[in-house]
């Protein structure tokens, strides 16, 4: 039995290192000048300098924050207020906003991005903005999270039980709503609103396909540095962008194991 | 819940704001790539030319040909590594576990044009491994190709891992002790163990995961572009290709590759349905 968990702990330990090699690699070939031998040489800052050098790094870097935050919000928003007029007063429909809430997650951002580019381009006005549209899209390619989150969030609270409580001491459904299952159901929408940021964060699909030089992220710039000006600039960038995301990560994570007692808890 | 004369359809408008949502950017925008699909070049009716056009040109063929052949290597591998990942994440202190799953939760996310930046620093035609190869004089790796199927499949397989991972490591919870137990006491040894009692109770995780990975590699496309621009056929980047950028749009031709590439997602996706003898994902 002992050496079977020293086997297992093998794996996890050859997987791991698997994972974190293109990561510790690509960020240390960002620190030095010369790895063209076994060992690299020449430590250097100069991949940051350049990077910093950049105009459009930061301003990207702050672009990026707000087209991943922007159409969270505007789901989350959106989602509440149909999950709980759907959860109380039409139950019956919850299978199919489920179904549509679901298709995104089967076709993906390519699919979506097209179709969203092919059906609106044309069209005068504010529906072909190109930054309208990207938003438009962000919203439904973050739904299946979205949706997951706010349901498995309102079915661990007792919804129902909650808003009889409240009518009961003299609220409306939507005072209800607002003042008791908004508060009590923060924590497990906060994973998924995070997981979905940092999806947003680093996407390259959809942005490019919709809004093409309209709107730059990092990941475009990312993609432009490292095929037009230098792969080691490019490094530099990656580390800063990975460290934001991880920074994100590091916040679910903690989210997560402070709702694992009470709240939410996706696997069942 | 249905009260007399409290009109619950009043709070029925607070489902206008998803519905104008999902219909503006999901459901129009899907049914006329369905309805594109199947319309003339620049003309009106219905017609499957298109299908015929796609599937007579080598290009097209190749980029089926190429994004299967990816998808279904690199989600093989990927779910067997995710296999014995998973399975040894089962029995592990939770110590480990919880440093396994952190390091799962952060690759996971780590997919697109930054992958592609790390795999060419670490097999490009100069890459650290592959230089390095060269000089202890290691054909394999230093021949390696990474603007090549090969060398699509290494860097899908690296984002298929964590997902593969974190999606059977739950299943592999429901695989209790008290079996392995039973089995001991009756001179099983692990791999029997494995073979007729765990892999088929796992069976159905492990089916709906290889489809997820199916699905979620077809569609992938950000890795293979930023490494191959448009040098490789993949149906993702014919796709984009068709509606973005360049000259001309073939709207008819993209919308029809579209369904092509949908389809098969949702092949993948039924496959699962059907094993697992139940509609719908797992809710």
């Amino acid at each position: 039995m002992k050496n079977h968990k020293a086997g297992g702990n093998i794996v996890l330990v050859l997987i791991m290192v698997y994972l974190l090699v293109p990561l510790l690699l690509t960020f240390t070939f960002s620190v030095f000048g010369n790895w063209t031998s076994m060992l690299p040489k020449n430590f250097t800052l100069r991949a940051y300098e350049d990077m910093l050098a950049t105009p459009r790094f930061f301003p990207d870097l702050l672009r990026t924050i707000i087209i991943s935050v922007v159409p969270v919000a505007i789901t989350v928003l959106i989602m509440l207020l149909a999950l709980y007029t759907v959860l109380i007063f039409f139950p019956r429909l919850e299978k199919f906003l489920q179904l549509l809430c679901m298709i995104p997650y089967a076709i993906q951002g390519v699919i979506l991005s097209v179709s969203i580019v092919s059906l609106y381009t044309r069209v005068p006005g504010f529906l072909s903005n190109r930054i309208f549209l990207l938003v438009g899209a962000y919203c439904i390619v973050i739904l299946p999270y979205i949706f997951q989150g706010i349901r498995n969030a309102m079915r661990s609270v007792n919804m129902p039980m909650l808003i009889e409580a409240a009518e009961m001491l003299g609220a409306s459904k939507l005072e209800a709503f607002f003042k008791v299952i908004v508060p009590n159901i923060v924590p497990g929408i906060s994973v998924s609103a995070l997981l979905s940021i940092s999806m947003l964060f680093g996407d390259w699909v959809v942005i490019r396909n919709i809004a093409g030089n309209a709107y730059e992220n990092v990941s475009i710039l990312l993609y432009m540095t490292m095929n037009i000006v230098s792969v080691r600039t490019a490094t530099a960038m990656f580390t800063v962008v990975f460290l934001v995301t991880l920074l994100i990560s590091i916040l679910v994570f903690n989210l997560q194991s402070k709702t694992e007692g009470g709240t939410s808890r996706e696997e069942r | 819940m249905k009260r007399n004369g409290n009109p619950r359809w009043k709070y029925a408008i607070t489902l206008l704001p998803f519905l104008i949502l999902v219909l503006m950017f999901e459901v129009v925008p899907l049914l006329t790539i369905l309805v594109n699909a199947f319309k003339p070049v620049d003309g009106h009716g219905f017609t499957l030319g298109n299908f015929a056009y796609l599937f007579s040109k080598r290009t097209y063929q190749q980029a089926l040909l190429n994004s299967v052949v990816i998808a279904l290597v690199s989600s093989a591998i990927g779910l067997l590594v995710a296999f014995f990942g998973a399975m040894a994440a089962a029995s592990a202190t939770s110590r480990m576990k919880k440093i396994f799953m952190a390091i799962l939760d952060m690759t996971s996310n780590f997919s697109g044009v930054p992958l592609a930046l790390a795999y060419i620093i670490m097999l490009g035609n100069v890459g650290v491994f592959v230089l390095f190869a060269k000089q202890v004089g290691f054909a394999p790796l230093a021949s390696f190709n990474l603007y090549s199927t090969a060398g699509l499949i290494a860097a899908y397989i690296y984002f298929q891992i964590p997902l593969a991972t974190m999606l059977l490591i739950p299943a592999f919870a429901g695989v209790r002790k008290e079996w392995k137990e039973s089995a001991a006491l009756m001179k099983a040894r692990p791999w029997q163990f494995w073979a007729y009692v765990g892999i088929p109770i796992l069976g159905p995780s492990i089916i709906g995961t290889f489809s997820v990975l199916i699905a979620n590699s077809l569609a992938a496309y950000a890795t293979a572009y930023a490494l191959m621009i448009n040098n490789y056929p993949l149906l993702a980047i014919k796709i984009s290709g068709m509606f973005v950028g360049e000259i001309t749009q073939q709207k008819e031709l993209g919308s029809a590759l579209s369904v092509i590439l949908m389809l098969l997602m949702s092949a993948a996706i039924l496959v699962n349905n059907r094993l697992l003898g139940r509609p719908g994902k797992e809710s």
